[in-house]
């Protein structure tokens, strides 16, 4: 059992509960806690050697966080 | 003997349960939308647990249909709440954003060329969506259309040297790879162009 492993699975545990339960309840903070998730998730699969697996979820979640940025903005132009 | 797989398989039910409890809980459209994408990381978690090439291969065409599935969620939300010709509220006005697509479409599309095959054409035809999605753009339709076709053609040609020449199954491998590869992504570029623009 490797350190990044130990790192990852904690990393996963608080970003699911944090993204779950965000202490201000709005858009942004939702989405920040979120990439706290996808970093666990990363260092998990850097401890079992998935180089394609991570190097593709990398561009993936760059993308991910674009067009959900795209849509909060527009959503928050409406509120205000 | 308690291995890496048992614990991550308790950290993974534990996420599971905390996002699901928290699914039921929400009533806006968006939060449960955010939601979505972390109930997708830990279906990945739980794959990346296999931890052997077969993890890797499923991981891949998650990944994509994951994406992909955000980007139609997400466009539906921005029909359904009629809100999709408004401009992006100045709170948000990030310089990275407007930017940031063209570098990122670059980098996605030379890196699906490496890949290869299928992913590798859905990867670089991420790229192609993205870049459409977020700049003014006019779509080539011939030009896709052509492309495409000299994908088949490709493909067709590695399919007869498989047959006529098998001594030179290398060659055809890659023609047919990038067969695919050129098939995946003038299919994926097309979903690039629908953002609702009248007379699209």
């Amino acid at each position: 059992m490797t350190p990044e492993f130990i790192i990852g699975c904690g990393l996963i545990i608080l970003g699911a509960i944090s993204t779950a339960w965000p202490s201000p309840r709005d858009y942004i903070t939702r989405l920040i806690n979120l990439e706290v998730a996808s970093f666990g998730l990363l260092l998990v699969m850097l401890s079992f050697d998935e180089t394609i697996a991570l190097l593709t979820f990398v561009a993936v979640s760059g993308v991910s966080v674009f067009i959900l940025v795209r849509v909060i903005g527009k959503k928050e132009a409406v509120i205000r | 003997m308690i291995t890496p797989f048992h614990i991550g398989l308790f950290a993974v039910s534990l996420c599971i349960l905390v996002t699901f409890l928290s699914f039921l809980k929400e009533k806006d459209d968006l939060h449960k939308l955010i939601l979505t994408d972390l109930a997708a990381i830990m279906a990945l978690f739980i794959i990346a647990l296999v931890g052997t090439d077969l993890a890797e291969a499923l991981i891949l065409p998650g990944l994509v249909v994951g994406i992909s599935k955000l980007m139609a969620l997400a466009e539906i939300y921005l029909v359904k709440e009629g809100i999709q010709q408004k401009k992006n509220s100045t709170v948000l006005d990030i310089e990275v954003l407007d930017t940031a697509p063209a570098i990122l479409a670059a980098i996605l599309v030379i890196y699906g060329i490496i890949l290869s095959g299928f992913s590798g054409g859905a990867v670089a035809g991420l790229g192609i969506i993205f870049y459409l999605a977020f700049k003014k753009h006019d779509e080539k339709f011939e030009l896709i259309e052509t492309v495409s076709g000299y994908a088949w053609v490709t493909w067709i040609a590695a399919f007869f040297i498989f047959l006529i020449f098998p001594s030179q199954w290398f060659l055809a491998v890659m023609l047919a790879g990038g067969g695919i590869l050129l098939k995946v992504m003038a299919k994926f570029s097309l979903i690039g162009t629908m953002r609702g623009d009248p007379g699209v």
